[in-house]
C-alpha cells in the first residue's frame, strides 16, 4: 500500500529544477495512571505531505493534510508560488542534490510490537507501578505513563530518489514526590532521558516496579535531606545529567544554522564561529563527541535525513578538538563546511532545519568506582530537573534531582536542590575522567524545541558518567 | 470551515446510542510562515491542517479519545472518523472507570467568527524586506486563520474563528547586540509597523556604544513588560493550577498556603474576555470572563479543571486540563514611563529575559538570562549595552519585598509560539522596577 502511494504521488512531481515530496504519518499513544487513576488514554494520528520546490533560483514549500491528488497539486502550486516570490530574495540560493537513493529503507527493530499488548494489560502494568510508587505514606504524589510514537516517512524527488523509514520509540515516565515540612522533593525515571527505539518487550524487561520503589525511597530521603552546599568541588555527572550537558553546551552550539544566524530571533546563536572548525580546542583531550546515527536502539538512529541525505557516523569533536558542525547538506553549502545528515523536521507541516540526531560521548577508560575513589571532596549529580543557558551557549546553570556528597573517595549523604553553573568554554576543559563502557548508557529526549515556525523533535544521546574538576555547586533557599 | 465542521459532527452524532456521549474537538489552521535572516528569505511556505479529537464516554464513566488529522474532503473524512469511532466503541468496555470524568451537560452554544481578512502576505513581505534594506533583521512572519470548534452529542456547539498575523523579529548591529520587536494584529497598518521599527532602531543606536561588562551582585533593574512576562510565565508552570498547589509541586504553593506573600501592588487575573483564546474548554464548559488569581499580593483563586473539581471536591472554573492560564492580565502600577530611568537612577534596563527555569521550585526561585536590548543606566540615562548576565532570584523578592513598583502603561503581548499550531495565548502586563535583583554569573 505504501509503495503504491509512493508510486502514485511520484506522478504528481512537477516539472521544476528540483522538487521533493515528504509524506509523514505519526502515531502517538499515551497511557497515564496518576495516583492510581487512569487518565483519558490519548491516541493521536497525524499524516500529511510537504512539497519542497527549488526552481529558477527560488525556494518554497507547501504542506497539506489533504492527501488527495487535488490537495497535493494545490500544495505544489503554493510551493511554486513561494519559490517564485523568494527568487532574488533568498539568504542562500540552494543547489539541489544530484545523487539518487534507490528504494532506501530503515525500520526500528521491535521484538514485541506496541500493538501486540492490549490497552488493558498496559494499564494493569501502570497500576502495579503506581502501587510500588506509593509504597510509603510519605509519598504525596505519584504517577506513571507510557508514551509510544511511530513516525513513518516516505520520500520521493525529481532525482528519482525513494526511501521509506519507520522509526518507533517508547518513553516510560515515573514520578514520585515526597513532602516534609511543606517542602516537596521529586524523583523521576524516564522523563527527559529514557526514550529509545525499542519494542514493548523493553518495558517488560526494565523492572519498572523496582525502579518505582527506588525513586519513591529517593524522594523521601531527599525531602528530609540538607540543601546542597555552596562551594567549588569535583563533580561526577551521571549519564542522565550528562545528556543534558552534552545537549545544551555541545549539541546546540554546533548547529550550523545557529552559527549562520537563522535562530537569532528565537533559539539563539552560538559562541562557535566558522573559523573554529578544524582547530579550536573545545575541551580536554578526553572529550570525544560523535554524530552517530548508527547506534542501535538509540532515539535518532536512521538511514536518511528529511532532505534525503545518507546518514553516517562522523566525529564532531576528537581529542577535544572541534572537527565539524552539525550542518545539513544545504547549510554546509552556505558555510563551505562538511555536512552530516541532520536536516530534520518535526512532521510534514514544518520544513527541515539543522538538528541534533544522536550526539554521543564516546566511552573512556575509567570505571565509576575509580572516579569516585579519586575524589577527596565532591558530589555525584543525577537526573536533570532544571536547564538554562544563554543565547550564545556560554553561561549555563543546571539543576539535578539528586546529589550525593563524596568524601575521601566514598559516596556519603544525599543533598537536595543540587545545582551547578559554569561557562561552556571552561567547563569542558575541566573534563578529567570519562567513564568506560560499563557506565555507557543509551538515552534520549523526546522534546527538543527550536525553529521558526517552532518544532520539537526527538534527539538521542549516549554517554558514560564523567568527572569534572572545580565546578561551582550550590543549593536552594535555606 | 464551519460548515465542514457542522457536517462532520452531524454525521458522527448519528452513530451514537443513548448510553454514549460523544465530544468532538476541532482544530484547524491555514497559515503562511516566512522566515527571514539578514532581511532575506530563509524559508517560505504555507501550511493547511485540520484535526479532530473524538472523546467517547459512556454512562458507566469510561472514556477514551483519539485525535485524527483530516484531509478536508468531507466524504473521506467522515469515513475515517466513523472507523475511529468504531474503534473507540470496541475498546471502551475493557477500560477501567474514570472516577474524575466530567463533561458539560448544560447546553451553552457560542460562536465567534471574523470577517474574511483582506491582507496580502506577499505585499506585506515586500514592504518588510524593502524597508529593512541594509538592516540585519531576523525573524518570522506568520499569518492566517485559526479555527477552534466544540460539539457534543447532547446538542452543544461552540465555534471560534480568529484571523491574525504576527511579525516577530529582531534587528542586530555590528557588535551582535540586538533589539527584539513584534507587530501582531488583525489588520496590517504600514504606519504602525514603521513606528515600531523606528523606535527599535533608536534603541539600537545606544546598543552601538561599547558594551560594559558588569559584575555579579545586586542591581536596581527595570523589567520591560516582555521581560516581566517571562517571570510570570515561569510562575504559571503550575503556579495557578489547583492540582499543582494541592500536591505541592507549584512554585507558588507557599503563596497559596498563605505562608508567603507578594507585594500588595501585584494583582493577576485570567482575563478571557479581553484575550484572544476561545472562551470554552475541551470539555465544553464556558470559561468565566475574568478570574482573580492573585489580588493585592495574596493568592485568591486557582485555575481548576473539571477533573480536579471531582478529585478534590471543589468547584471548577472551566480551566483546561493543564490548568495553565491563556490570557494573563496584570494590574498596572503608578510609575509613569517618563519616570522609569530616573527611578532606576543607577542600574540596569532589561528589555528581555530568556531561558528561565527553577533553581528552587519550592521557594519560587528562578534563574535565567538577559537577552536583547539590555542597558546600563547611569545617572538616570541609558548609556551602554551590557554583557549577558544570569540572574537567580525568588519571586517573593522580585515581586515581593524588593519590588519598587509597576508602570502605569501596559503592553498587550501576543504569544508568537507555533509549536504544533499557532498559539492564541496573550498577556497584558506593565513593566516592573525592582531593587536588589540578583545577578549571579
Amino acid at each position: 500500500m505504501k509503495n503504491e502511494f509512493l508510486n502514485q504521488i511520484n506522478t504528481y512531481l512537477p516539472s521544476v529544477d528540483y522538487c521533493s515530496f515528504r509524506f509523514v504519518n505519526k502515531y502517538t499513544n499515551i497511557l497515564s495512571v496518576t495516583r492510581n487513576v487512569l487518565e483519558p488514554i490519548e491516541i493521536i494520528e497525524d499524516e500529511g505531505l510537504m512539497v519542497t520546490v527549488i526552481h529558477d533560483g527560488g525556494f518554497g514549500y507547501g504542506a497539506t493534510s489533504n492527501l488527495t491528488r487535488e490537495g497535493i497539486l494545490k500544495a505544489t502550486e503554493e510551493a511554486k508560488k513561494w519559490a517564485n516570490f523568494s527568487k532574488g530574495n533568498l539568504i542562500h540560493q540552494p543547489t539541489p542534490p544530484i545523487n539518487t537513493i534507490d528504494n532506501g529503507k530503515y525500520f526500528t527493530s521491535e521484538k514485541d510490537g506496541w500493538a501486540k499488548e492490549s490497552n488493558k494489560d498496559k494499564v494493569d502494568y501502570l497500576m502495579e507501578i503506581n502501587k510500588a510508587l506509593k509504597s510509603k505514606p510519605a509519598i504525596s504524589n505519584w504517577g506513571a505513563s507510557f508514551r509510544y510514537n511511530k513516525v513513518e516517512t516516505l520520500f520521493t524527488d525529481t532525482n528519482g530518489s525513494k526511501f521509506r523509514q519507520n522509526i518507533s520509540y517508547i518513553l516510560p515516565q515515573l514520578i514520585a514526590c515526597a513532602e516534609y515540612k511543606k517542602q516537596i522533593q521529586t524523583r523521576t525515571y524516564g522523563g527527559h532521558a529514557h526514550a529509545r527505539q525499542v519494542g514493548y518487550d523493553f518495558l517488560k524487561d526494565s523492572d519498572l516496579i523496582n525502579r518505582a520503589k527506588v525513586i519513591a525511597n529517593d524522594a523521601i530521603e531527599l525531602s528530609m535531606a540538607d540543601n546542597c552546599p555552596n562551594k567549588k568541588c569535583d563533580v561526577i555527572l551521571a549519564p542522565d545529567q550528562m545528556i543534558l550537558q552534552i545537549h545544551e553546551s555541545i549539541g546546540h552550539p554546533l548547529e550550523l544554522d545557529r552559527i549562520l544566524g537563522d535562530e537569532r530571533n528565537y533559539a539563539g546563536s552560538s559562541f562557535v564561529n566558522l573559523a573554529m572548525f578544524g582547530n579550536y580546542q573545545y575541551g580536554s583531550k578526553k572529550l570525544n563527541i560523535s554524530f552517530n546515527p548508527d547506534q542501535e536502539s538509540e532515539l535518532a538512529t536512521y538511514n536518511f535525513d528529511d532532505d534525503g541525505t545518507k546518514a553516517e557516523k562522523k566525529f564532531l569533536i576528537k581529542d577535544g578538538k572541534l572537527e565539524r558542525p552539525i550542518g545539513s547538506f544545504y547549510s554546509a553549502q552556505r558555510a563551505d563546511q562538511d555536512f552530516v545528515a541532520c536536516s530534520r523536521a518535526t512532521s510534514w507541516n514544518r520544513p527541515p532545519i539543522d538538528r541534533m540526531a544522536n550526539i554521543n560521548m564516546e566511552p573512556g577508560d575509567s570505571t565509576f568506582a575509580q572516579m569516585v575513589s579519586s575524589i577527596e571532596d565532591g558530589i555525584l549529580l543525577e537526573t536533570n530537573n532544571s536547564w538554562s543557558i544563554d543565547d550564545y551557549r556560554n553561561k549555563f546553570q543546571f539543576g539535578c534531582e539528586k546529589g550525593t556528597l563524596i568524601k575521601d573517595g566514598e559516596l556519603k549523604e544525599v543533598v537536595k536542590n543540587a545545582n551547578y553553573r559554569g561557562i561552556t568554554k571552561e567547563f569542558w576543559h575541566n573534563l578529567e575522567m570519562v567513564g568506560d563502557k560499563s557506565s555507557f548508557s543509551i538515552l534520549g529526549t523526546a522534546n527538543c524545541g527550536k525553529g521558526e515556525p517552532n518544532q520539537t523533535i526527538f534527539v538521542g544521546h549516549a554517554t558514560p558518567s564523567c568527572l569534572f574538576k572545580d565546578i561551582d555547586i550550590f543549593g536552594g533557599e535555606s | 470551515m464551519r460548515e465542514y465542521f457542522e457536517k462532520i459532527t452531524k454525521e458522527l452524532f448519528k452513530n451514537i446510542n443513548s448510553k454514549e456521549i460523544l465530544i468532538v474537538n476541532f482544530d484547524a489552521e491555514e497559515s503562511t510562515f516566512v522566515r527571514l535572516n539578514k532581511a532575506k528569505i530563509r524559508q517560505a511556505g504555507d501550511v493547511k491542517q485540520i484535526s479532530v479529537t473524538l472523546s467517547l464516554l459512556n454512562k458507566e464513566k469510561r472514556n477514551l479519545k483519539s485525535s485524527i488529522r483530516l484531509n478536508g474532503s468531507i466524504d473521506r473524512d467522515i469515513s475515517t472518523l466513523i472507523k475511529t469511532l468504531n474503534y473507540l466503541k470496541r475498546e471502551l468496555p475493557d477500560l477501567p472507570k474514570d472516577p474524575y470524568l466530567m463533561y458539560s451537560n448544560s447546553i451553552h452554544s457560542t460562536s465567534v467568527s471574523e470577517d474574511k481578512s483582506s491582507i496580502d502576505d506577499r505585499e506585506i513581505l515586500d514592504y518588510i524586506i524593502s524597508s529593512a534594506n541594509g538592516l540585519d533583521l531576523v525573524g518570522i512572519y506568520s499569518s492566517g486563520y485559526i479555527y477552534t470548534g466544540f460539539a457534543n452529542s447532547l446538542g452543544q456547539t461552540n465555534w471560534h474563528a480568529n484571523f491574525s498575523f504576527s511579525f516577530d523579529y529582531s534587528v542586530y548591529n555590528k557588535n551582535n547586540n540586538a533589539i527584539k520587536l513584534n507587530y501582531s494584529s488583525k489588520k496590517w497598518d504600514k504606519s504602525k509597523y514603521d513606528i515600531i521599527l523606528d523606535n527599535g532602531l533608536k534603541k539600537l543606536e545606544i546598543l552601538s556604544n561599547p558594551t560594559k561588562k558588569i559584575e555579579t551582585g545586586q542591581y536596581t533593574v527595570y523589567l520591560e513588560p516582555s521581560a516581566l512576562n517571562e517571570i510570570i510565565d515561569m510562575m504559571a508552570w503550575g503556579g495557578f493550577s489547583y492540582k499543582s498547589n494541592k500536591i505541592g509541586t507549584s512554585p507558588l504553593h507557599l503563596l497559596n498556603k498563605k505562608e508567603r506573600s507578594l507585594n500588595e501592588s501585584i494583582s493577576i487575573n485570567e482575563n478571557i474576555k479581553d484575550g484572544l483564546s476561545p472562551n470554552f474548554n475541551a470539555d465544553g464548559f464556558i470559561k468565566p470572563e475574568n478570574i482573580s488569581m492573585i489580588a493585592n499580593g495574596e493568592f485568591i483563586e486557582s485555575l481548576t479543571s473539571p477533573r480536579s473539581s471531582i478529585e478534590y471536591s471543589v468547584t471548577h472554573n472551566a480551566s483546561s486540563s493543564s490548568e495553565y492560564p491563556s490570557s494573563i492580565d496584570m494590574k498596572e502600577g503608578i510609575i509613569k514611563s517618563n519616570d522609569i530611568l530616573s527611578t532606576i537612577n543607577n542600574g540596569i534596563y532589561i528589555s528581555n529575559l530568556w531561558y528561565l527555569n527553577f533553581s528552587d521550585r519550592n521557594n519560587g526561585r528562578i534563574t535565567g538570562l538577559t537577552r536583547f536590548g539590555c542597558f546600563l543606566v547611569e545617572n538616570g540615562e541609558l548609556t551602554s549595552p551590557i554583557n549577558t548576565m544570569r540572574f537567580d532570584d525568588s519571586v517573593y523578592s522580585m515581586l515581593g519585598t524588593n519590588l519598587i513598583g509597576l508602570t502605569s502603561n501596559r503592553d498587550l503581548l501576543i504569544d508568537s509560539g507555533t509549536y504544533e499550531e499557532r498559539s492564541t495565548a496573550s498577556a497584558r502586563l506593565p513593566g516592573a522596577l525592582i531593587n536588589n535583583f540578583k545577578m549571579t554569573l
